[in-house]
């Protein structure tokens, strides 16, 4: 379970031209929750602070103000326990290259503290899950990014973790690979995990997630089924929502 | 720890993955100094051999007769030849002839009077051959000398001792090994910290800006290991390369220094069974002293790792992190070059300068005159520094603004 409270975070950077420094507030008072056996759609457009938000919730972010708690941990207090209950997966990620996927499905499971034999034989069998068995043993430095992206989804469910969170899960993939990821989105949903999803792909967002939230510009709109959301805007499309937050933006409601 | 262990356990595995890196790191000083050093021996015997076989040309302005039976007495080591076209100076630079010798015109009365006459040599300094040419005729004329003054004695019946009151007779205290130690301590410690910062900068750039610059960095971030135990263990990497590097460099040179310098004494005592300085070598190279100086390379290559691991983790991408490190390669070759400085060791202040105190400490050890407190003192600070160094390098990557900075 994923449990948020009212998180705030903004970044310090510097002005080129001027040589001042500005505060970007990215993330301004978020607050969700998501539960087991739950796939929580994050939907917002580039800049917008959905990878922020995740990054907190992965640890790897202080926030600075709130508390997240990751099945019943604070992720700011002790960030290696939450870390080691999540299975983080996002586009900024890349594999070694000059490893196999066995290799480095062995290695990243000693990091997680699973035995080098266990991380082995996960490691292949989520490899079978994603078609990729076949080149366990070939280097990856000619791999596709669709196979690159399914040996990190091997790497971040090798743990067996009790909460996913997945940035951008399907960007840059063709139909199938997307198709094979979101599948397994599904699984892990019947599995009972708690699964968090950040992307720009409306469809998959109909077909995929229970509840989703709206992040623009660091608030979060929405936060309620795909459906409910469409009724409360009263829209067709969940992009005509976007186009809607934008438009209030410019009218100052927003 | 054992996060640590695990992260200089992939580091390793993935430099193993690169063969190119390995090979050019771990095994081409194993070759280039044996390759090098066999090299210049052969061609270093090769020219003394041949400038040995060969007379010297020698252009000699006699008019009183006497230096010309002395210098063409055996035809083998001086030739004289006729005077060269143009400047006897050029002539000599052009390598036409090794030597010019003028005798006083009036050598003849003055010998016959026993006076001093004067024979004057025209040589080039800086040519080997021009000096072994000079040494010839120094030789000759001092023999030469000899048997002149020999029969002034006896004309005059005196003893041969007459023109000998004293001799000067003397003893090396500290013998050939001592002096090879003094030149060796100079100039170790601006090898092994040349060795050892430019052997792991590659590698720590690659490991920490290059896993920025590749996005593999934030995989390991999201692991369950402590980010002071990421640091840690990138440290002990680049820390374990640059030791490996300077060990394997500075094995692979005394091997090869060591044949050489046995293949130049078997030479220069043709086939004696050994020289006398390689017995003070091999007490020079006597655990104790190794054993010492590695003591104090340890927390000076942790603090060069350090030095390279929060420059890499400082930059956005490998070349940012190459010009940020790039200065420290001057700083080291400055601190090396001002250690091998003569009279350093009498600089009361140095002992209490970091890192310079590493070199003079191997220097005294090395030339047999270690000051057990002034070592003392550059270990403590030393491991002090790397500590300092672990410290804020740890603090660094736990900084949003270093990790995520693109």
């Amino acid at each position: 379970m994923i449990q948020i409270t009212d998180i705030y975070k903004s970044f310090i950077v510097k002005d080129k031209k001027t040589r001042s420094k500005m505060k970007i507030e990215a993330v301004k008072g978020i607050s969700l929750t998501v539960k087991p056996g739950e796939i929580y759609g994050l939907l917002g457009p580039n800049g917008a602070g959905k990878s922020t938000t995740l990054r907190m919730i992965a640890g790897l972010m202080q926030p600075d103000a709130g508390s997240i708690e990751v099945c019943g941990i604070n992720s700011q207090r002790e960030p290696e326990r939450a870390r080691a209950t999540i299975g983080y997966l996002s586009t900024d990620i890349s594999i070694y290259n000059r490893f196999t996927p066995r290799e480095l499905l062995k290695l990243f499971g000693e990091f997680q503290g699973v035995e080098a034999n266990v991380a082995e034989r996960r490691g292949i069998h989520l490899l079978e899950r994603l078609h990729m068995a076949e080149f366990a043993d070939v280097k990856m430095e000619g791999f596709s990014g669709g196979q690159k992206q399914k040996v990190s989804i091997a790497r971040a469910l090798l743990h067996d973790p009790k909460v996913v969170i997945f940035d951008e899960p399907t960007t840059g993939l063709d139909v199938l690979t997307a198709k094979t990821v979101l599948d397994l989105l599904k699984i892990m949903k019947s599995e009972g995990r708690t699964v968090i999803v950040s992307t720009h792909v409306m469809p998959m967002v109909e077909s995929t997630c229970d509840r989703i939230g709206i992040i623009f510009e660091g608030a979060l709109h929405g936060d309620a089924s795909p459906r409910e959301v469409l009724d409360r805007w009263g829209v067709k499309t969940l992009d005509e929502v976007f186009f809607q937050l934008v438009a209030d933006k410019e009218r100052g409601v927003a | 720890m054992r996060g640590a262990l695990l992260i200089v356990k992939k580091e390793f595995m993935e430099l193993s993955k690169d063969r190119k890196t390995m090979f050019f790191t771990f095994v081409m000083p194993l070759i280039l100094y044996p390759l090098i050093f066999s090299m210049m021996g052969k061609l270093g015997q090769n020219d003394e051999a041949q400038r040995v076989a060969k007379p010297s040309r020698v252009w000699l302005v006699d008019p009183s007769g006497l230096v010309a039976p002395v210098l063409g007495a055996d035809g083998k080591t001086i030739q004289v030849v006729p005077k060269p076209e143009g400047d006897v100076k050029q002539a000599i630079r052009d390598q036409k002839l090794e030597l010019a010798v003028e005798v006083d015109p009036k050598a003849a009365e003055k010998l016959a009077r026993h006076e001093t006459w004067t024979v004057k040599a025209v040589y080039d300094r800086s040519d080997d051959s021009s000096r072994l040419a000079l040494d010839r005729v120094k030789k000759a004329m001092a023999a030469q000398d000899k048997i002149w003054v020999g029969e002034r004695l006896q004309a005059i019946k005196a003893s041969a001792d007459l023109a000998v009151p004293t001799k000067v007779e003397t003893e090396d205290a500290g013998g050939v090994g001592r002096a090879i130690g003094k030149a060796l301590g100079s100039f170790l410690p601006y090898l092994l910290m040349i060795m050892m910062y430019s052997g792991a900068m590659q590698p720590g750039i690659y490991c920490t800006a290059g896993e920025k610059e590749r996005g593999t960095l934030l995989s390991l971030l999201t692991t369950s290991i402590p980010r002071s135990q990421i640091i840690i263990g990138k440290l002990l990497y680049v820390f374990s390369i640059g030791i490996i590097v300077a060990v394997i460099n500075l094995l692979s040179m005394s091997f090869s220094m060591s044949r050489l310098i046995a293949g130049e004494a078997a030479h220069a005592a043709q086939g004696a069974a050994a020289h006398p300085a390689m017995a003070d070598l091999a007490a020079l190279a006597s655990p104790a002293v190794l054993g010492l100086s590695f003591l104090l390379i340890i927390p000076l290559g942790l603090f060069f790792a350090n030095f390279i691991i929060l420059g890499g983790i400082q930059a956005r991408n490998t070349v940012e992190a190459g010009t940020a490190l790039m200065p420290g390669v001057f700083v080291v070759v400055f601190l090396g070059v001002f250690s091998m400085a003569p009279g350093i060791e009498k600089m009361a202040f140095l002992p209490y300068v970091p890192v310079l105190n590493v070199s003079l400490a191997i220097r005294k050890l090395f030339s047999q005159q270690a000051n057990y407190w002034e070592y003392a003192v550059a270990l403590g600070m030393t491991i002090g520094l790397a500590a300092l160094m672990t410290w804020v390098s740890t603090r660094m990557l736990n900084r949003e603004s270093a990790i995520f900075k693109v």
